[in-house]
């Protein structure tokens, strides 16, 4: 049918594949780079493949060779992109990492991936480069993306190597064609090394091959029309093959920022985007303030209208078998159910229509309004923003993933929305649960009821998208397969429609000293619930009982008149104390259904809060080693006198 | 056949007349100054819209009115029916089967303002055989006088009815937030109160839907049907885009049903004024049903070439008003191709 017409270019590898787009979508925009709020500069894939070929045949002239490892070292902008059609192009790999990558990381990654040609964005990554350069004897050259910036001396520009490479392709170098044929579907494209919520960087092998299956496996229907919103770091391999997948399909990737995503999406009006649950969370307040402000008689009528909304969701779902099913339903609940469901579904129906277009589109216009699909990754998505956004209508579909994995092994297609779930596996992946402590397949397994369905364990994967190894480790490598299955150190379950569920990561299980196990994220995930606080760390490894690191909400405590308040401030402050011993009292109880060994038994208020590249990972996720590092003697203080008090 | 002398009592008629104005006031809030002139920018489409409301759709009423043998009153009612003015529902149909809002406004505004001189005269012209099947049973009746079209009480109340309009648009520009209030609850208020009137209809006189003739609901549903489909293929004809094609096919099916209760209600009296509300009531219901169903539809097949227009126009948006979108060869059909911007951005069109 004309209406659902797909486009998605397939090759051996990403060389190719930027090949056939310049063919096939031409003078279509590619990439996109903002200057102000409507004024953008766009690139067609024409110009950039060109662009890709002069710069690739500069650094072939600079003595990059075929599967050499290029740094990139830098943030999501066109320059980024170019480089990685070069370095494509020369059959090299890129290794790549964020502007806010710290020292010692910089040094440990250009040391052991053994660059020698690196790409930096910025005049000060530059500089910071250049004092490490006397311990990194392999690397030769530095070169600058930033057209504006000041290079030192010895450093190279971008538009220098490129220039240098178009002089050469006038005078008759094809050696960058002859490249591109050599590249095989097992060389790697790049080489990411993992910002990790524990231990030291390791670098993780992906082959165009990994790349290429993404590309034709995830769901959804793309073409030309589409347009990619870019905001999450490029360098994470998750952004990178949702901008892959553009180029496939021929959309373009528009580049914004997390300052300016509101007024982009609005301009915009992107179709397709690669999330974090933070955002989400973000998009979700803000839409919360605004209804709040509103008249009267539009608050009211947004609360009918959500209301309509969920019951016609709730029902919509369990008559199509779209709905959580943790436990196996009885033939007679559901003979029970099925009548209910589809009474109430007819009935509210024509009310749901009426508030769904008169209502519900405005709250979906703050997110451009032709939001198509967003793929929330990184960190699971709370359950209250899961639900909110489905039921005003912006589909949000939870994927799951690792960087070893390329990313996706599984993601919620539109057609097949269970909220609460991370979907089925994409296609060519399967995946498989294991118990933790005896090792034994839990699922799929003939011998168990429902074959293992609903029973819990380590998630693992085999797939085309599973990584080659980690550069240089054999051992860590060997570790992190079990006999050709990947382990990804995640605990969860299938669920009776075949849907992947996230039951939080298993290295971040508290044992307890009484030899319970917890697992922290949920009751995180529920404390992050309340306005009053903003970060959260759940600690109680080895105690009796639980305790919570809390960073508040400043904002929360303006609204309630108490002065403006840094973090020193509020955490000195008892009122503010006691509003927090109350909101973990009421979140965290046994009638919310948390055990007792769950329950929080003492907290203490941080004097600032969680940082990015610090105590928290790109895509916000809590780096647990690293805060449990920065407040030992506040952890400590928790359990000094081991007691166990109930807040 | 027997039909209730009464339909409505007093305060049923308060509740209608309140309703009318609230929705009348709604449409106000959701227009501008700047509506009208948007008239004078697309004269093409807003001519074949009229062409298509007061053209087609008073013939399509006559042609059901005649086919369907309809009891004189009934027919009068239809007539009426197909010429009225378009509503602002429209424009929400019209916005969410991603056709041309724009140009549904313009309608809207246009056909409100011209159906001042156009609705006497059509509906005279169209109804003599009807009024004179009056005038007949009524003199048979022993009546002294005949039965004629009230005019000049049709032109008062379509003057009547845009006054809450006009009040609509000074408080869309005194206070906005109010202006926006009004807009969305008019279109609830308008739903509960036809609700109210269909479920008292129901409670009172029971019998009312059997005794309705078939024929009635054949009317009262294909008006809105016939409209849909003629007006969609007429402005194809007329070489439209499918963006506006979906404008004009909802503009010319949906009426402005309030406007025609002011009108029965005002200028018309029994032994027809019960059985013309009726029917107006139930074109009133129908036709929130078949829109909703027509505008699943546009919005399934218009999804591809709503697609391409909203890119281009973001091109042009984003990278300036000279860029050109060139998709690849055999991604549009021939239609799209010429101008996949349809018309709305003049740099897109080809050769």
């Amino acid at each position: 049918m004309q209406n659902l017409k797909n486009e998605r270019i397939v090759a051996n590898n990403l060389a190719g594949l930027y090949q056939k787009a310049a063919d096939r979508f031409d003078t279509l925009p590619a990439f996109a780079t903002r200057e102000k709020a409507l004024q953008w500069k766009p690139v067609s894939f024409r110009e950039l493949y060109h662009q890709g070929l002069d710069l690739a045949t500069g650094l072939i002239d600079l003595g990059v060779e075929a599967r050499d490892h290029v740094g990139l070292f830098g943030d999501n902008r066109f320059e980024w992109i170019l480089s990685d059609y070069a370095v494509q192009f020369c059959g090299a790999a890129d290794v790549p990492r964020g502007r806010d990558v710290s020292d010692h990381e910089l040094e440990y990654i250009v040391g052991h991936a053994g660059i020698k040609v690196c790409f930096v964005e910025t005049e000060i990554l530059q500089n910071r480069l250049l004092r490490l350069k006397e311990r990194l004897p392999a690397l030769r050259h530095i070169i600058v993306l930033d057209p504006k910036a000041q290079v030192k001396e010895g450093v190279l520009k971008l538009q220098d190597i490129r220039d240098t490479g178009a002089r050469l392709r006038n005078e008759g170098d094809t050696r960058v064609f002859a490249r591109i044929k050599d590249i095989r579907p097992d060389d790697l494209f790049t080489l990411i090394y993992t910002s990790g919520t524990t231990g030291r960087p390791k670098g993780v092998m992906l082959t165009h091959a990994n790349m290429i299956s993404q590309i034709a496996n995830l769901p959804g229907i793309h073409n030309p029309n589409d347009r990619t919103l870019s905001v999450l770091p490029i360098w994470h391999v998750f952004e990178r093959v949702i901008e892959m997948y553009t180029i496939s399909f021929g959309g373009c990737t528009y580049y914004s920022s997390i300052q300016s995503l509101g007024e982009d999406m609005i301009n915009v009006e992107p179709t397709f985007m690669a999330s974090a649950p933070r955002l989400w969370e973000k998009i979700h307040e803000k839409i919360r303030k605004n209804v709040k402000a509103s008249h009267p008689v539009r608050q009211v009528l947004f609360h009918i209208a959500y209301f309509l909304s969920r019951q016609y969701r709730v029902s919509m779902s369990f008559l199509g078998n779209k709905y959580l099913a943790i436990k196996k339903k009885q033939w007679w609940e559901l003979m029970l159910l099925f009548p209910f469901h589809l009474i109430r579904w007819l009935i509210v129906l024509p009310w749901y229509g009426f508030f769904n277009a008169a209502v519900l589109e405005r709250i979906r216009l703050s997110a451009g309004g032709s939001l198509a699909a967003t793929i929330s990754g990184g960190g699971a998505l709370p359950i209250y923003i899961d639900r909110f956004f489905n039921y005003v209508g912006i589909p949000v579909l939870e994927g799951y993933g690792l960087t070893e994995t390329s990313p996706v092994i599984s993601v919620r297609p539109k057609l097949n929305l269970v909220v609460g779930t991370v979907g089925p596996p994409i296609h060519e992946t399967e995946v498989r649960i294991v118990d933790i402590d005896t090792g034994r397949v839990l699922y799929p397994n003939k011998d168990l009821a429902y074959e293992g369905r609903s029973m819990r364990g380590e998630i693992q994967v085999r797939g085309p998208q599973v990584m080659a190894g980690y550069y240089k480790e054999e051992e860590l490598t060997k570790n992190a397969f079990q006999n050709g299955w990947f382990r990804t150190g995640d605990l969860g379950m299938v669920t009776h429609n075949d849907c992947l569920k996230i039951l939080g990561r298993s290295k971040a299980t508290i044992v307890l000293s009484s030899g319970e196990n917890v697992e922290p994220e949920p009751i995180e995930m529920r404390l992050q619930q309340s306005q009053y606080i903003d970060q959260c760390m759940v600690v109680g490894q080895d105690q009796k009982s639980l305790g919570v690191l809390i960073v508040p909400a400043p904002e929360a405590f303006r609204h309630d008149g108490t002065r403006p308040a840094s973090y020193e401030d509020l955490a000195q402050s008892k009122e503010v104390s006691r509003i927090i011993r109350q909101e973990i009292r009421k979140l965290i109880s046994v009638s919310n259904g948390f055990k007792n060994h769950e329950l929080i038994r003492d907290f203490r208020l941080l004097n600032r809060s969680f940082r990015v590249g610090h105590e928290l990972t790109n895509l916000f996720k809590v780096k647990r080693h690293v805060v449990a590092e920065q407040f030992n003697d506040v952890i400590q203080d928790i359990f000094l006198n081991g007691t166990s008090k109930t807040i | 056949m027997e039909f209730p002398s009464q339909l409505l009592y007093a305060h049923d008629q308060a509740l209608l007349a309140i309703m009318i104005f609230l929705i009348m006031l709604g449409m106000g809030s959701s227009l501008t100054i700047n509506d009208f002139k948007a008239v004078a920018r697309s004269p093409r489409g807003v001519l074949i819209g009229f062409l298509s409301q007061f053209g087609l759709m008073p013939l399509i009423a006559l042609g059901l009115a005649i086919v369907l043998g309809l009891h004189p009153a009934f027919a009068i009612a239809i007539i009426l029916i197909g010429c009225l003015p378009g509503g602002t529902t429209s424009n929400m149909f019209a916005y969410f089967s991603r056709g041309s809002v724009a140009l549904s406004i313009s309608m809207t505004t246009a056909s409100t303002v011209v159906a001042l001189f156009m609705m006497p005269i059509l509906l005279n012209l169209y109804t003599v055989r009807f009024t004179t099947q009056i005038s007949e049973t009524m003199r048979a009746a022993g009546a002294e006088t005949d039965f004629v079209i009230p005019t000049g009480n049709i032109i008062s109340s379509l003057v009547l009815v845009l006054v809450p309009v006009v009040m609509g648009m000074i408080l869309r520009k005194k206070s906005p937030g109010w202006a926006k209030t009004a807009e969305d609850t008019a279109g609830f208020v308008a739903i509960m109160v036809i609700l109210y009137l269909i479920l008292t209809a129901f409670v009172r006189h029971g019998g009312l839907f059997l005794q309705t003739p078939i024929q009635v609901y054949i009317a009262t549903i294909g008006i809105g049907m016939a409209g849909f489909f003629f007006g969609y293929w007429f402005s194809r004809l007329l070489g439209m885009f499918p963006l506006f094609q979906r404008a004009i096919s909802l503009e010319t099916g949906i009426q402005n049903g309030p406007v025609s209760f002011a009108i029965i209600l005002l200028s018309f009296n029994e032994p027809v004024q019960s059985q013309m509300l009726w029917l107006a009531i139930l074109y009133s219901t129908f036709i929130v049903m078949s829109s909703s169903v027509i505008t699943l539809y546009f919005r399934r097949k218009g999804k591809f070439d709503w697609d391409v227009y909203k890119n281009t126009q973001i091109h042009n948006r984003l990278f300036g008003g000279k860029y050109v979108t060139n998709y690849p060869d055999d991604f549009l059909p021939a239609r799209l191709k010429k101008d996949p911007s349809q018309g709305t951005s003049p740099i897109q069109k080809r050769g």
